[in-house]
């Protein structure tokens, strides 16, 4: 079965059922499967295609979704600030690609090798994805769950999954900018509420919430936290103010899908901890000391990147930049990373598509990327300049250049003028003399 | 009383994508946006802010977040 099926016994089991609530609409699990069902006519021609999306925090994404499953091609969503240049250039290079049988998507992600590229997902790998979270983190059908991130992130398009194969309830909130709308949705009248946050969400609710989150103490069945860290101080903190709720610190990528989950809320609140894994996976550790993984979630490559899915997927295994341990209860430890990928909130940056994307301003003489400690999200981008003979910092202009180039969430927060970048001795950035001091 | 272009420099300088001229400055906000701008101006002006606080009314202009930072200012 795939997560469509579900769908449609859903739409027939519990056809009143309310699936979806987005704002003031609302959608039961038969218009949603109806919906989507029409919709699929849309792309009765893109079988074994590729249709890219931009994505929305809205019921009609998905529509979209469902529908471009049903029709048997490849779901693609983007960044919904995605600038048109880039969908284009996407567009023009997967065009005529024919994608293996099975695939349902294709997530765009800078993942392990630091390169932007599209990550395939099988369908059997969405199931499998679903069955672990319910296994692991015990998602019902009595279940709201309100997805506050951008639905073509892995942490929160994966949580759709467990809700449709359980006929639960999925509350879609435009980000967290309105702590107001994110409260009122905590009063949805269902008898368990839970929610997906990046570390910077909970900084954000313990800064300014955190007496109203406590409120919420009783109700809230579960919250997953995953993305990137999240800081020790601010699992204690969650624990004391949600003494009866689960929370979860789960390893999962895209490459991966979601593989291991731990309920920091144990009394023990080990801080690093990623738990034991789910039904569906299993990890080892290399000899290097990396986390590999293995089982029904692994993605099933990188589209048109046979050489660059070699590097990271063999033998059935998927081979993270991640270092990790596994202690004598089986549960997984996370080290840090090796590899110049930028975690910022959960989202992986590439320092070099900045760099890149900023040199192409002939105001601009040199750069690098770098990560700075940042008291939100933990780290953040900053981009350290050389400017041209005669040239000031105009960070407004850099932030603005970037943003017609990338996807938001590459564009640094911070920006510096220096007099020189340090390089090795061969001319290389040398991004290690950074990341020490 | 609140200097206007002392709140747009200070968010300016934080901020460089958004444009605060806007008359819907909060639709072009993220949430780290709007934590940016709390935690930045209960710094600089030491009031207390709450996510109650960070709402489209609030945040709908600059000339609005400064009179929000001037309400603070008042409270007991």
């Amino acid at each position: 079965m795939i997560l469509e099926d579900y769908l449609e016994r859903n739409a027939r089991l519990y056809p009143d059922k309310t699936a979806v609530v987005c704002g003031t609409e609302t959608c039961s699990y038969l218009q949603l499967y109806e919906r989507s069902q029409a919709r699929a006519a849309d792309y009765a021609q893109r079988r074994r295609h590729v249709v890219l999306f931009r994505a929305s925090q809205t019921i009609d994404f998905l529509v979209t979704y469902f529908a471009i499953h049903i029709a048997g091609a490849v779901a693609a969503p983007l960044e919904k600030d995605t600038p048109q240049e880039l969908l284009d250039e996407m567009a023009k290079d997967i065009e005529a690609i024919e994608v293996p049988e099975g695939i349902a998507d294709v997530l765009f992600t800078t993942g392990t090798t630091g390169r932007s590229k599209g990550v395939m997902i099988s369908h059997r790998t969405i199931v499998a994805d679903a069955e672990n979270l319910i296994a692991g983190q015990g998602f019902s059908q009595e279940l709201a769950f309100i997805i506050n991130g951008p639905l073509n992130h892995i942490g929160s398009l994966s949580k759709t999954f467990p809700v449709i194969l359980q006929g639960a309830t999925l509350i879609i909130l435009d980000g967290m900018r309105d702590f107001a709308q994110f409260f009122q949705a905590l009063d949805y009248p269902a008898p368990k509420m839970a929610t997906f946050f990046v570390p910077a969400n909970v900084r954000m609710l313990i800064q300014f919430g955190a007496d109203k989150l406590a409120s919420y103490a009783e109700k809230l069945d579960f919250i997953e936290c995953g993305g990137a860290p999240l800081p020790h101080a601010d699992m204690l903190e969650l624990c004391r103010l949600l003494p009866k709720t689960r929370l979860y610190n789960t390893y999962a990528s895209t490459e991966t899908g979601i593989v291991s989950t731990y309920n920091y809320n144990d009394g023990r609140c080990i801080a690093g901890c990623l738990g034991r894994t789910m039904p569906h996976s299993r990890i080892i550790i290399t000899a290097e000391g990396h986390i590999a993984c293995q089982g029904d979630t692994l993605m099933s490559g990188y589209l048109g990147e046979p050489e660059l899915t070699a590097q990271v997927l063999r033998n059935d295994t998927v081979y993270m930049s991640d270092l990790g341990s596994i202690d004598e209860e089986g549960m997984l430890h996370i080290g840090g990373r090796q590899d110049d990928v930028i975690n910022v909130g959960g989202y992986k940056v590439a320092p070099t598509e900045v760099e890149d994307a900023a040199l192409l301003l002939t105001s601009v003489k040199d750069c690098i990327c770098i990560s700075t400690p940042h008291p939100i999200t933990g780290n953040a981008l900053k981009l350290l300049l050389v400017m041209a003979d005669g040239q000031a910092l105009n960070k407004r202009q850099i932030a603005l250049h970037l943003k017609q180039r990338l996807e938001l969430y590459k564009v640094p927060m911070l920006y510096e003028q220096v007099e020189h970048i340090e390089r090795t001795y061969n001319g290389k950035l040398n991004r290690k003399f950074y990341r020490q001091s | 009383m609140i200097v206007k272009r002392e709140i747009r420099t200070l968010l300016e300088d934080l901020l460089p994508l958004v444009d605060f001229d806007s008359d819907f400055l909060f639709a072009e906000l993220n949430s780290l946006d709007v934590t940016t701008i709390l935690m930045a101006l209960a710094d600089k002006y030491g009031i207390h802010l709450e996510a109650v606080d960070a709402t489209p009314k609030n945040l709908k202009t600059l000339d609005s977040i400064v009179a929000m930072v001037e309400r603070k200012l008042q409270e007991p």
